[in-house]
């Protein structure tokens, strides 16, 4: 019995010394968390998100860290999972001591995520998930990106007002992302004159839309809303095209990234999307962007990447005006964000949702490209509550 | 010590889940592809009513009932379709689930359930009360294995036809493991719900099913500590080895597979075999 | 004619649903192993083809080597994954499978990226116009094709040479068949050299379609092809072509007609259970 409590108090000793080392090893760094899909179903996301934010931390760090201090980026695995984001979250506050959170993950494990993250107190930034239920976790929950109702009104407008086509197929993906989208859409659908003529859903793994595309020629619409992302959406215009149905096919975020273009080929040719990342623009903040995250990468930007940037750059931004020792004054410097970013400029309205642009991109001859730019304050107007 | 509670709560919550999946494939031999749909079904029931703002306590009982009145019905199945027939169709009942669940609005569809309210306890209670049903179902499980109708279940598992033979009701015993286990399921599933106040569609997926079965195997099918601390230890296995990163699917799997290759008689299969072997060296 | 088009289209995904389970009921009729890690070799018959047409530009090169590498890594599987766990219960071999599709998934992910790899010029993307304005790729009537050519081989192996006839004689009777003199390692060898180059193709010809692969190509396969089979009944060959068929007709028609009640995989799902509750051995099962 003596001979075990000697063994626990040297075990505890040797575990308070490497506390101790630990507190005095992070005095000048600055540790913001970082959850991510890197293995499983989601790795490709994960992947992209991954390179933005720690591309980001590489910026701030060489521009002279948050006043002095080095920034360090935590990652873990979540594999997409709430069932994994939820102890993440706890092991990072309070195992690692983060000051701050950023979600480069789907809605589900950020959802989950979210309300660890409230009930202690901590901000934590959502990058690119569009759960509109994120943010209604509290007050110290942001997100940098759209809502997918926004994103949805987007493309009616960009539909049925700036392209002005009215016979409208709605081709949605059946998971959050894809069913939040269709409700946004469909919202504005009457108000820009829209009428839809047809209505298909589809599974996250169908890669095979034979019989939807006989379906849609069969309809004849003037074009396509189609949610998706890359993986689903390259197989989906291809085939759209090969069974000869000709219309604009509208898509969003999802789509974004050279690997979209790869996959459907010449059958991308045309394709539009509602984003967050204009490759044509002449704002320094995106161009330094593109060109530094396809260095470090080796593949083109993508929204993924932008966004996992974008979050962690408020996320330095607020620390550098406050510091880290306050999490309510950080969660007030975020609120009060003004920043220009890859992408756009970024403020929040009172839930903590982002107000900004939504950049339009066409496919020409292989690239994503500038199409137009919808600013429609009060149609892109985020959930307030 | 919030992250500690955490992975506590975790891993009761999926003993207890193993050890309702255990009841039904360990004891009776009725393998099962399909069990997070009962899981899910106990979550989804106490939620919701949670949410309209029903005691907690009060919703356990009506997401073991309504999973259990699930599983009564995949028993019946069990009476027409037998062997890897009855794994196929319980694992379609596990994508019928989802596919439903999906569609449905007043479950929140692919949105899933967010906002659910905490248990009316704080972590620390939550995370003792679920080791506590966890407990009560093991000591249940170990009550029944040497019971009459333990030794029905193993008869049933081991040749269900002989068992008939000698004049057993067979049905009957194996319409009660499945409704036994899966209103387990449904109990598990209610604390998963509040353990992290998220569910969707996604989260009673088939992967979940294949991963309890894989605790049940991995553990020793059939035995009841093999099971809880295989269900244990697998449950929080990702988030031990977050150190490896890009490999953790990896070696989760591969340490699946090593397990069925060399050890398919589980962890309770290797405790045994040591046992044996310290016994003869003495 | 739009019944006419879904038909057809239902048989194109019926035909791939086809060459898939095929190996896969080949596998159970010898084994009684439900193989899941059969979608693996599908999918690594996927990558093969892209990378070998990537790099040779023979698409017709690409589906050889897929179907003689992928065919031995099969037999690789069996030797070491499967011999060992014959006399197991047979849900042990069912979990190692998983075990070895979800680490199939993650090495194809760490080897090849996660965002997949397509064809830099595909081959076979013309058409041709089946009636007013229905069109097919070559690519859908190859998978027709092959899938009438290679369900042709099999019968006709399995029913006119020797190799058939111990093949049949080791399904139903192994011991008897060992007794005279049939060499029952070599006809699970060859067993699974035919299943896994079977599967190979299809991930070929998937991967064609698609223009990708990726590392979860093969998870609806992983589970989709298990239900073809056993509403084929298990074992049986023309079931699970019957089953294929079906699956992918009924899928065709679910989707436009049914696609807002019901996802695809529970479509799919729903009609097995509905069969399997009126015939407990499937469509063409022996009872």
């Amino acid at each position: 019995m003596r001979h075990f409590k000697n063994k626990a108090l040297a075990a505890f000793s040797i575990a308070a010394v490497f506390a101790a080392s630990l507190v005095t090893a992070s005095a000048d760094t600055i540790k913001i968390g970082f959850n991510a899909p890197l293995t499983g179903f989601a790795a490709a996301d994960g992947a992209s998100a991954r390179h933005g934010a720690e591309l980001a931390i590489e910026q701030v760090n060489a521009s002279g860290g948050i006043n002095g201090d080095t920034l360090e980026l935590v990652v873990y695995d979540d594999q997409a999972s709430p069932t994994e984001s939820v102890p993440i979250s706890q092991k990072l506050i309070q195992n690692d001591g983060v000051v701050l959170g950023i979600s480069g993950s789907y809605s589900g494990a950020t959802r989950a995520a979210a309300g660890i993250y409230q009930e202690n107190s901590v901000p934590y930034i959502s990058a690119f998930a569009i759960h509109p239920d994120i943010t209604r976790a509290g007050n110290y929950v942001f997100r940098t990106s759209f809502v997918g109702e926004v994103q949805g009104r987007a493309g009616a407008k960009l539909i049925g007002e700036m392209m002005g086509l009215k016979r409208v197929v709605i081709v949605t993906l059946n998971n959050d992302f894809g069913k939040s989208l269709e409700a946004g859409f469909r919202e504005m659908a009457e108000r820009f004159g829209i009428e839809i003529v047809g209505q298909y859903e589809y599974g996250i793994r169908d890669r095979q839309f034979g019989p939807i595309v006989s379906s849609i020629k069969n309809d004849n619409p003037d074009a396509i809303y189609a949610s998706g992302y890359f993986f689903t959406a390259g197989p989906l215009v291809s085939q759209l095209r090969a069974g000869g149905v000709d219309a604009p096919v509208i898509g969003q975020e999802g789509y974004d990234g050279q690997k979209f273009i790869e996959i459907a080929g010449a059958a991308s040719e045309g394709v539009i999307i509602t984003t967050s990342l204009n490759r044509d623009s002449d704002v320094a903040e995106t161009r330094d962007f593109i060109a530094a995250f396809e260095a470090r990468a080796g593949y083109p930007a993508d929204m993924v990447g932008a966004s996992a940037h974008t979050a962690v750059m408020v996320a330095a931004t607020a620390l550098r005006a406050v510091g880290a020792s306050d999490s309510a004054a950080l969660r007030d410097a975020i609120a009060a964000t003004n920043l220009a970013v890859s992408t756009g400029t970024i403020t929040f309205n009172d839930l903590g949702e982002v107000q900004k642009d939504v950049q339009v991109q066409i496919v020409r001859d292989g690239n994503w490209h500038e199409h137009s730019v919808i600013s429609d304050a009060d149609l892109l107007a985020p959930p307030t509550e | 010590m919030a992250y500690e509670i955490t992975l506590l709560t975790t891993m009761a919550i999926s003993i207890l889940f193993a050890l309702s999946l255990n009841f039904i494939s360990g004891f009776c031999g009725q393998i099962s592809l399909g069990h997070a749909a009962f899981l899910g079904t106990g979550a989804y029931a106490s939620a919701m009513l949670t949410k309209s703002s029903i005691p907690f306590l009060l919703t356990l009982p009506v997401a073991a009932i309504i999973a259990g009145f699930f599983g009564f019905l995949i028993g019946l199945a069990s009476l027409r379709v037998r062997h890897d027939f009855l794994a196929i169709t319980t694992m379609g009942v596990g994508f019928l689930f989802v596919g439903i669940v999906r569609k449905q609005d007043f479950l929140g569809g692919e949105l899933g359930l967010a906002g659910i309210p905490s248990p009316d306890m704080s972590r620390e209670s939550f995370m003792v009360f679920c080791i506590i049903l966890a407990v009560i179902f093991a000591i249940f499980s170990l009550y029944i294995r040497r019971s009459w109708m333990g030794f029905v279940f193993e008869s049933i598992a081991d040749n269900e036809d002989v068992t008939r033979i000698l004049g057993i009701d067979a049905s009957r015993f194996k319409l009660a493991a499945f409704v036994i286990g899966t209103a387990v399921a449904g109990i598990a599933g209610a604390l998963y719900a509040h353990h992290f106040r998220y569910i969707g569609p996604d989260s009673f997926g088939f992967v979940q099913s294949v991963s309890v079965l894989a605790m049940v195997i991995v553990g020793g099918v059939g035995s009841v500590w093999g099971v809880a601390f295989a269900a244990a230890v697998l449950s929080i296995l990702p988030l031990l080895v977050q150190f490896i990163d890009d490999y953790k699917l990896l070696f989760y799997s591969g340490l699946l597979f090593a397990m069925m290759r060399f050890a398919p008689d589980g962890v309770a299969g290797i405790v045994q075999r040591l046992y044996g072997y310290v016994r003869r060296k003495s | 004619m739009l019944y006419l088009e879904l038909f057809i289209q239902g048989i194109v995904q019926g035909s791939i649903y086809g060459l898939i389970a095929l190996g896969l009921t080949l596998v159970y009729g010898l084994l009684r192993i439900l193989h899941v890690a059969h979608a693996a070799l599908f999918t690594l018959g996927g990558y093969i083809g892209v990378i070998v047409t990537n790099t040779t530009g023979s698409f017709s090169l690409a589906i050889v080597v897929a179907m003689v590498a992928v065919g031995l890594v099969g037999m690789a599987v069996y030797k070491l994954a499967y011999e060992p766990l014959l006399h197991r219960p047979p849900y042990i071999a069912l979990i190692a499978s998983i075990a070895l599709f979800i680490a199939s998934e993650e090495i194809f992910r760490i080897v090849f990226g996660p965002f997949g790899l397509s064809y830099i010029d595909p081959p076979l993307q013309g058409q041709i116009e089946l009636f007013a304005g229905f069109r097919l790729k070559y690519g859908e009537i190859l998978v027709m094709g092959i899938a009438i050519v290679m369900l042709s081989a099999l019968a006709w192996l399995s029913a006119k040479t020797r190799t058939g006839i111990a093949w049949r004689a080791t399904v139903t009777d192994p011991e008897m068949a060992a007794a005279f003199g049939i060499n029952i390692q070599n006809v699970r060898y060859l067993n699974f050299f035919i299943a896994s180059a079977l599967a190979a193709v299809a991930g070929v010809l998937v991967a064609l379609l698609n223009n990708l692969v990726e590392p979860t190509m093969g998870s609806v396969p992983s589970y989709k092809a298990l239900a073809i089979i056993v509403l084929g009944g298990l074992g049986s060959i023309r079931g699970t072509l019957v089953a294929s068929l079906a699956l992918g007709v009924i899928e065709a028609f679910g989707t436009i007609y049914v696609g807002h009640l019901l996802d695809r995989d529970a479509l799919a799902f729903a009609f097995l259970i509905l069969i399997l509750m009126v015939r407990p051995q499937g469509l063409l099962g022996a009872k």
